[in-house]
């Protein structure tokens, strides 16, 4: 009965996905299209609550509750659980479309009706793309019969709070920038010319896409850090390229908006942006759930979605490039700036990110490309990022520390000296004070400690000068910038790893740090076994700072195990411990970490998020009315 | 912006477009990597060994016992996951293996392997990856299992696992 309550919504939707297409493109009346609108919404969200409610209570008839879950599992990761796999993912992308597409929708008033009928056309047809693909190869209320005793479980991996909200930020963020897709494609189409304040409609949109898709991708880092127990924070994964790329071009995108509401100029390389900011994200959608590259988050592999999906893109994409191709040109402008003026700066940021986006991109795709051309597969790890990306972005860190500080127009060199010297002085005299704490020196690590430094105290000093006013958003996301290079330089170069057997009551030092292991036990959780060790740690004076629990978990479900790191965390350092493989005899193989300013990453992360959401409201309010 | 530029965006969106669906329509799996070399002797090469620095020849090495090869990398981080298992290997199995450092600072893998334990017989470096592109090692690690003729059985790509283990060793057993 559910399930099929639950098809039937989603049925429903595409209906409603198909009378809002329609109803656009006849320009019917608003009446007609806001009961399209508000149906989709209400119907995809209806079968999204349906899926849960199957989840909940554990209805095994139902084939996608019956292969990711279990009646042992806690309730909240039997609800996690339904966009923690391919189909209940996909009706989590949909909902939050038709939400977006309802905040398109609410912007209707007397002088913009056909421009967003428009962008409500382009957003319906994206919605319908997403919502048949789900239906045809992805549907997550198909029956399964006989009815099964007891699902398949969930991959204990993935049972995280971390992940769990994981997904649904993300996906604000990939799916935030399909309005913005909508309302370039839109712009192009109606040649409304330059004076026409379409930018304004879209920025809100680009804020939140990125401000969320930075959480995400953050959140799903801070997963990877303690949960892969590998001491680290960032693999370039295929699926992190997936999500970082998008988040490149947003980042260049969001900062072209500023220049194109106070400048008018820079139009038709905004229109660009936001299209592959939004097929960028799709793209990664396509390689993520198509299998045509290997990776952890290992999602269904079925060659037909994969080709399912190209062809979308290859609609959405060539119909939006062939567009910009042919009509953008009325956009353009030939205005020419100062390079040592705001624009200037945003400018340079721009060509950085884009370089730096096609690297990723190029790093990604490069070992598919060889494979098409020759056969033989290659791989490319993090020697390849490293060396590029890492350089890419440093002057762009460097130019973010001086770039919102300038004023528009024309500024001389000796304006910006005087504007930067305090800064300047403090930055030196804690670099200084840092380098004489951790005593390593390599060409990186300086120039990111002391861009760190210039960034969070270019930022902290225009905070204290200014109070609250219209940049503080900016302030602040730029000052979560630097917390996060902090964090990113400090615990890449000053890592301390320790790899040794330890036998129960041993002892062994990291980083001044005594580390004695103390017990192991075997526990049992709610549904998975563990062998849990207990380690105290020392520090110089003797006393008990912390104990560390890693443990080795069992899910008899799926078989499967989990190593679960023990992190003690505070504002200068982890320690991290993972649990190897051993027995009494012989010892346990342990892994120790000290991790050098590694929490100021998470901070910087959540500062960036807070600057984002300051500037979501600010720019709401610019919406023309 | 010159209207040449306006259509770059499209092209390459379609070559990248095209690459994708090539891959996807041939037929093929990318966590199982086909396995030319299954069945076939090992690839020949000549390279240096790395703790000594002298020369590791394949000729010599492979064909007289059976022989795990496993690529490895400090960088890479499954690569000491896996670890305790080759140990045991060599340990407990007390199987010869030989170790293939791939793309990487000589200096670090002798010290990651002063302080991880040191499996392999003999460690040769393989700086630019031209061995791994012999042997088709598609993402390190990778271990594969030569039989005392000299014959490549067995491959593995990934991390080895409890799994994984007990199937190698049962692989070895039978072609002993």
């Amino acid at each position: 009965m559910v399930p099929t309550l639950g098809n039937l919504a989603l049925w429903l939707s595409l209906v409603f996905a198909g009378s809002q297409f329609y109803n656009t493109r006849k320009k019917n009346k608003l009446k007609i299209i806001s009961i399209s609108v508000i149906g989709l919404l209400i119907s995809s969200l209806f079968s999204f609550f349906l899926l849960i409610y199957l989840y909940a209570i554990s209805d095994f008839s139902v084939l996608n509750v019956f292969q990711n879950s279990h009646t042992t599992k806690p309730l909240f990761y039997k609800i996690t659980a339904v966009w923690g796999n391919h189909e209940g993912s996909m009706l989590l992308w949909i909902i939050v479309l038709t939400i977006f597409n309802y905040f398109i929708f609410k912007l209707y008033n007397k002088k913009n009706f056909i421009f967003v009928s428009k962008t409500l056309e382009i957003q319906s047809f994206i919605a319908l793309g997403f919502i048949i693909f789900t239906i045809l190869t992805s549907n997550p209320f198909e029956r399964i019969i006989p009815v099964q005793e007891n699902g398949l479980g969930f991959n204990p991996i993935l049972q995280d709070p971390a992940l769990a909200i994981h997904p649904p930020l993300l996906y604000i963020g990939y799916v935030g920038f399909s309005a913005a897709f909508s309302i370039s494609v839109a712009t192009l189409v109606l040649e409304n010319g330059k004076n026409f304040p379409w930018y304004k409609y879209m920025k809100p949109f680009v804020m939140v896409a990125w401000t969320f898709l930075t959480i995400g991708i953050a959140l799903g880092s801070l997963w990877a850090y303690y949960e892969l127990g590998w001491g680290g924070w960032w693999f370039w994964d295929p699926v992190e390229n997936a999500s970082f790329m998008p988040w490149l071009l947003g980042t260049a995108l969001l900062h072209s908006l500023i220049i194109v509401e106070k400048k008018q100029s820079l139009q038709t390389w905004v229109l660009l942006l936001s299209i592959l900011a939004f097929l960028l994200s799709v793209v990664g959608t396509f390689l993520v759930r198509s299998g045509i590259l290997t990776s952890v988050h290992a999602f269904a592999l079925d060659p037909t979605r994969g080709v399912y999906i190209l062809l979308f893109i290859a609609i959405l994409g060539g119909y939006s490039l062939i567009l910009f191709n042919s009509k953008s040109k009325i956009y353009s402008t030939k205005n020419y700036f100062n390079f040592f003026s705001k624009e200037g700066s945003i400018l340079v940021n721009n060509i950085i990110m884009i370089v730096a986006c096609a690297t990723v991109l190029l790093g990604t795709i490069y070992p598919l490309l060889i494979e098409a051309l020759t056969g033989s597969k290659i791989s490319i790890g993090e020697p390849y990022y490293n060396s590029t990306v890492v350089p890419i972005m440093l002057p762009a860190i460097l130019i973010m520390g001086v770039g919102p500080i300038l004023s528009w127009g024309k500024e001389s060199v000796l304006k910006i000296a005087k504007k930067v010297s305090s800064t300047f002085i403090i930055t030196l005299t804690m670099t200084i004070i840092i380098f004489s704490i951790y005593k390593s020196y390599t060409f990186l690590g300086i120039a990111g400690i002391v861009l760190a430094f210039w960034i969070i105290f270019n930022n902290l000093t225009t905070l204290y000068r200014n109070k609250f006013n219209n940049l503080t958003g900016t302030v602040v996301a730029h000052l979560g910038v630097g917390f996060l290079m902090l964090g990113i330089t400090a615990s890449s170069i000053w890592q301390v790893e320790e790899i040794i057997k330890m036998k129960l009551k041993s002892k062994t030092e990291i980083n001044k740090y005594q580390i004695v292991f103390n017990e192991i036990n075997e526990i049992k959780g709610s549904n998975y076994l563990s062998l849990r060790g207990d380690f105290l740690v020392y520090d110089k004076g003797k006393n008990i700072i912390a104990r560390l629990k890693p443990e080795n978990r069992f899910y008899p479900v799926t078989g499967n195990f989990t190593s679960e790191a023990s992190i003690h965390t505070n504002l200068f350092r982890d320690l991290y411990i993972v649990l190897g493989e051993g027995n009494v005899n012989e010892g346990w193989t342990v892994r120790l970490y000290y991790n050098p300013l590694v929490a100021w990453i998470w901070i910087g992360a959540f500062t960036i998020f807070l600057g984002g959401i300051i500037s979501i409201n600010r720019s709401l309010k610019k919406i023309p009315k | 912006m010159k209207s040449k530029f306006l259509k770059l965006p499209i092209i390459l969106f379609f070559i990248i477009l095209f690459i994708f669906f090539y891959l996807l329509i041939i037929d093929r799996n990318p966590a199982k990597v086909p396995s030319a070399l299954l069945n076939k002797n090992v690839p020949s090469f000549v390279t240096k060994t790395l703790v000594k620095n002298e020369k590791f020849s394949s000729s010599k090495e492979f064909g007289d016992q059976v022989t795990l090869v496993n690529f490895f990398a400090t960088w890479c981080k499954p690569c000491k996951d896996e670890h305790g298992f080759i140990m045991r290997f060599s340990s407990e199995k007390n199987i010869k293996i030989v170790g293939i450092n791939y793309k990487d600072n000589p200096k670090k893998a002798i010290e990651w392997l002063k302080k991880l334990g040191d499996p392999y017989s003999s460690v040769a470096l393989d700086k630019n990856g031209k061995i791994a592109i012999d042997w088709g090692v598609y993402g390190i690690p990778e271990t594969f299992i030569v039989n005392s003729k000299g014959i490549i059985k067995y491959r593995h790509v990934g991390a080895i696992t409890p799994k994984i283990y007990k199937k190698i060793n049962l692989i070895i057993k039978e072609i002993e």
